[in-house]
């Protein structure tokens, strides 16, 4: 791993979390923005702020045969078992949100973000987030990670997301044994409104650096918006939703998975 | 409000930067002191029996009141001398170590029980064998380019 590469952008990362209150704007958090109705795209998160004092809830569900094995022999790999996972956050400060996540592997990622920059007078949105993932419900091994959440809104059409993330200990081997033991990933996502309330989501992370065994995680879904709901159905070539899971990649590019998402926001 | 802001990014900053590895020692399994250096297996897999209960390899590597086996004496004053870069008497064509290739390596081929060894898997009365862990560390040292440290 290129470790001065990984200083320095842990540096750029903590110098912007130093530096927020002077570029924050305190609209009305509230207020939908349609462009950007959920605080995930699938597995990568977005700049949604999460009003203070309020939560969110998250189910996601990762069906593990592959779509295209069986066919309809087992319902596109709905008969195979699955990964959940259940998440919960809540807004502490204003543009500030906490969170926690475990899925059913028994990993939970313990998680931060703040809203660094709006867009407004500036083209971005721009978050930092932080989280650790420990397995083993949060007793055996731990992967922290620091990251960015980079993002312009196409009015109330569309939004694009670039997110890169620094994740150490992303190999399941100790130091001595490996070349690489920490990842950056580089994010890319993209939410499209074809609907008033219907959008169409893509996203990948590929890793630019460090240890990215296997292939980068692609996910595609069309999602619906119901009031305070956020219906999503995906198709994916890994389960990964994690940073740490990210940086480990998805399993193949030949087999994709069917999945889906529900959000519901307490607001 | 500024205060709380601070405190929030303070928290979650201290907690993302919790740099984490994994013990080595967590796979080490019956030698917990193995590293990847030359002394540590020289120490660990080589002149020890193992809690597991797996031979020391100078059971039978030694020219203390025997000739060695195979010609292969691991006693800590010949054993590096012996192993790298010596072609195998069994697999003449493969070295007993390659410097940081150990799948080219014979000891590795003899310690997993591989197809195309000559002989039994080592240890010859095992099991136990080395763990999937020792032999780890064991190739790590070798893919490190076997260094005499």
């Amino acid at each position: 791993m290129n470790r001065s590469l990984a200083r320095l952008f842990t540096a750029a990362a903590l110098s912007l979390c130093l530096a927020p209150a002077a570029f924050a704007q305190d609209d009305d958090d509230t207020v939908l923005k349609p462009a950007e109705p959920d605080f995930t795209i699938a597995s990568l998160g977005t700049n949604m702020r999460l009003p203070q004092n309020k939560m969110t809830f998250r189910l996601t569900h990762r069906f593990e045969g592959p779509l295209n094995d069986n066919g309809i022999g087992d319902l596109f790999g709905l008969d195979a078992g699955a990964q959940m996972g259940l998440e919960f956050r809540y807004g502490v400060i204003t543009g500030g949100q906490v969170g926690f996540y475990r899925t059913n592997d028994k990993t939970i990622e313990l998680f931060g973000q703040y809203s660094l920059l709006r867009q407004g007078s500036l083209p971005l949105d721009l978050s930092a987030r932080v989280g650790v993932e420990g397995t083993n419900n949060f007793q055996d091994s731990y992967s922290p990670s620091v990251g960015l959440v980079i993002s312009h809104r196409f009015g109330d059409a569309a939004a694009l997301y670039v997110e890169p993330t620094w994740v150490n200990n992303t190999n399941t081997l100790p130091k001595e044994l490996v070349d690489d033991n920490d990842s950056i990933n580089l994010g890319i996502g993209a939410r499209i409104r074809i609907r008033p309330t219907v959008y169409v989501i893509g996203e990948v992370t590929p890793r630019v650096s460090g240890f990215k065994p296997n292939s980068n995680q692609a996910t595609f879904g069309i999602e619906k918006r119901a009031g305070g709901h956020m219906f999503q159905l995906n198709i994916s070539n890994g389960f990964a939703t994690m940073p740490a899971s990210l940086a480990r990649g998805a399993f193949t590019t030949d087999n994709w998975y069917l999945g889906f998402n529900l959000a519901r926001k307490f607001y | 409000m500024r205060r709380s802001r601070q405190l929030f990014l303070a928290l979650t900053l201290a907690f993302g930067a919790a740099a984490c590895d994994e013990k080595l020692s967590s796979i080490a399994g019956p030698t917990p002191d193995l590293e990847p250096t030359f002394s540590s297996i020289q120490a660990n897999i080589f002149e020890l029996t193992d809690s597991a209960g797996r031979n020391a390899c100078t059971s039978c590597h030694t020219n203390v009141g025997r000739n060695p086996a195979g010609g292969l004496n691991l006693l800590h004053d010949a054993a590096y001398d012996q192993l790298i870069n010596v072609s195998a008497i069994q697999v003449p064509a493969l070295k007993r170590v390659t410097p940081g290739d150990p799948q080219a390596s014979y000891v590795v081929h003899k310690v997993e029980g591989r197809a195309g060894i000559v002989g039994t898997r080592m240890p010859r009365n095992g099991p136990p064998y080395m763990t999937d862990g020792q032999i780890l560390i064991l190739k790590r040292w070798i893919e490190l380019g076997a260094p005499r440290n």
